[in-house]
């Protein structure tokens, strides 16, 4: 998946969750920037992530992440090792 | 010692000349008379326990060097920095209580057998220093911040005087890189520290212990009071809370803007929060931000599959423990998971976040948003009655009281005039705080061009911190956390 289709997607989760029809996210934006987006609805929006991409993020790179760039790049790599797995998987 | 008393006016204003024209040189200098004036506070306001304070320094100190030495040894130094810190708290704050705890229920289970308990009293400042400490080590481990090479920097930062007794709760890493730079004189800053002082001491003498003289007279004597007069009690209460906690916050602020540092801030209007969890976002901000990102974050990861079940237990634990912070008693504890409790509506309709903020937009708050003001203060407002009380018992009975239909009677009230004058002081602090929302302080008079009319301002609030003060000049309440 591209990272805009990435991006596109985590914005539409954010939407969703933090009730805010207004917000276009951008890879530097940081939760200080984003009104509602405090560590009460960061979990709602780490859970909606992992369930839309089927993906699993470690304690560790959800702690890690600066910035929306940052998560959105975890999602890609993360992507691509399910790609990778199933692959190694077929041969 | 109390910010608003004439030893540490003197020892101050001595400080003060020598950092700015004797030890001004260099970033080490300036800081060099920094841990010497902090330990020299320390000393004066307790000194049973400047060794406890050194020792804890060092410990972490050579803590945070050895983690980054080796990378072997990085997780478990962590943990034993962890194990000193909270130790040192169970030990010096909470041992008797669990201990007396402990004996009660083999009391109630008809056993003889008592534990001892220690005869241990609580070092000043022990929470606050010990929190910063411990941000210290987990930021090394997170990345966040390098170990201090500088052990006068690090000792410095950890019994930095202006927020050594009550805070507010700097991290490691907005604050050691402050201590690291040379700091020059800015009169701009110093002034509006100067401001921030007056306010500081405007709310704590002016509006917090007027409002205590009330408010003591009503807890000492509830049994033979009505309800109504149990509800001024707790409101002059909660007022008193906030007016003295972040006057301290304020004046210790202030007094590091004098000393050109920059120190978080710890409250942000938090009466004007429309929840729960605004409310929690705007009280003791250096503390709830501390929990939030030590405790609640990696708690709520972990329980993130537990859905909503798993986000509330996570935001009970984190509560509980803000009352735990404060002492060790089930007052406290309960102050906390009443609080924790609080949350759990909000986080079961999803509407942490929904309201729009009434202090951040530039049009005056709709009448829906002013009732939930009033609806958040009056759920505070009754935490801290079991705040306030010694016993669990007695807040119970405290609850009932105000609770019955003595709550409609007329209020007893012992002296109406003290009440009038601080219905009047109160009112001053909060409309001067709304009109000053955007600002950092009440007395941040950036919007008032004439520069006579803001001196006035200031003159009038010095005057009236002269002639309206309480007499007698009370312990700030946060000393003994």
């Amino acid at each position: 998946m591209d990272r805009a289709n990435i991006l596109k997607q985590v914005n539409d989760i954010f939407l969703e969750v933090l009730d805010d029809e207004d917000l276009v996210l951008s890879d530097e934006m940081t939760a200080s920037e984003v009104e509602d987006w405090d560590s009460l609805n960061h979990i709602q929006l780490v859970v909606a992530i992992e369930r839309q991409f089927r993906i699993r993020f470690s304690s560790k790179e959800i702690q890690s992440w600066a910035n929306v760039g940052e998560l959105v790049n975890c999602i890609q790599s993360k992507q691509r090792d399910i790609v990778d797995k199933e692959f190694d998987y077929l041969i | 010692m109390l910010f608003n008393s004439i030893p540490f006016l003197a020892f101050f204003i001595l400080f003060f000349f020598f950092y700015w024209f004797v030890f001004n040189k260099t970033a080490q200098g300036q800081n060099i008379l920094i841990l010497a004036g902090s330990y020299v506070f320390y000393v004066f306001t307790d000194w049973r326990f400047l060794a406890i304070l050194i020792a804890a320094s060092l410990f972490n100190y050579l803590a945070g060097i050895g983690m980054v030495r080796s990378h072997r040894h990085r997780k478990w130094l962590l943990w034993l920095g962890m194990i000193q810190g909270i130790g040192s708290l169970i030990i010096f704050k909470y041992f008797n209580f669990f201990i007396g705890s402990f004996n009660e229920i083999l009391t109630r289970l008809h056993l003889a057998f008592n534990f001892q308990l220690l005869s241990v009293i609580v070092p000043v400042g022990i929470s606050f220093f010990t929190f910063r400490t411990m941000s210290y080590l987990l930021d090394i481990d997170k990345g966040k911040i390098k170990a201090s090479t500088n052990w006068v920097s690090f000792f410095g930062y950890v019994a930095f005087f202006p927020s050594l007794l009550s805070g507010p709760i700097d991290r490691a890493r907005t604050f050691i890189p402050q201590l690291e730079k040379h700091r020059k004189f800015n009169y701009e800053v110093a002034s509006d520290g100067m401001r921030q002082i007056l306010w500081g001491v405007f709310k704590k003498v002016v509006v917090a212990d007027n409002c205590a003289i009330i408010a003591n007279g009503i807890f000492s004597n509830y049994l033979e009071l009505p309800g109504s007069s149990l509800l001024i009690g707790a409101f002059f209460y909660t007022i008193q809370m906030y007016a003295d906690f972040s006057g301290y916050s304020d004046m210790a602020i202030g007094i590091g803007k004098l000393l050109g540092f920059n120190i978080t801030p710890n409250f942000d209007n938090p009466f004007f929060a429309q929840n729960i969890a605004e409310f929690w976002r705007k009280w003791h901000i250096s503390l709830t931000s501390w929990l939030t990102e030590y405790v609640f974050t990696p708690l709520s990861i972990s329980f993130r599959n537990m859905g909503k079940g798993g986000l509330c237990l996570a935001i009970i634990i984190n509560f509980t423990l803000v009352g735990i912070w404060h002492g060790a008693s089930w007052t406290y504890i309960a102050f906390g998971f009443l609080h924790g409790c609080y949350f759990i509506p909000l986080i079961l309709k999803e509407s942490m976040n929904k309201k729009k903020k009434i202090d951040s937009n530039k049009q005056n708050p709709s009448l829906t948003q002013l009732l939930n003001v009033i609806k958040t203060f009056a759920l505070v407002m009754l935490t801290f009655v079991v705040f306030r009380s010694e016993k669990l018992s007695e807040a119970w009975r405290y609850y009932k009281i105000l609770f019955s239909e003595s709550l409609i009677s007329m209020p007893v009230i012992a002296d109406k005039v003290i009440v009038m004058k601080a219905v009047l002081f109160l009112l001053l602090m909060f409309i001067t705080e709304w009109l000053q929302r955007g600002q950092q302080h009440g007395l941040a008079l950036v919007s008032i061009k004439y520069p006579v009319l803001r001196s006035g301002i200031y003159l009038t609030v010095v005057f009236l911190i002269i002639w309206l003060g309480a007499g007698s000049a009370s312990q700030f309440i946060y000393f003994r956390f």
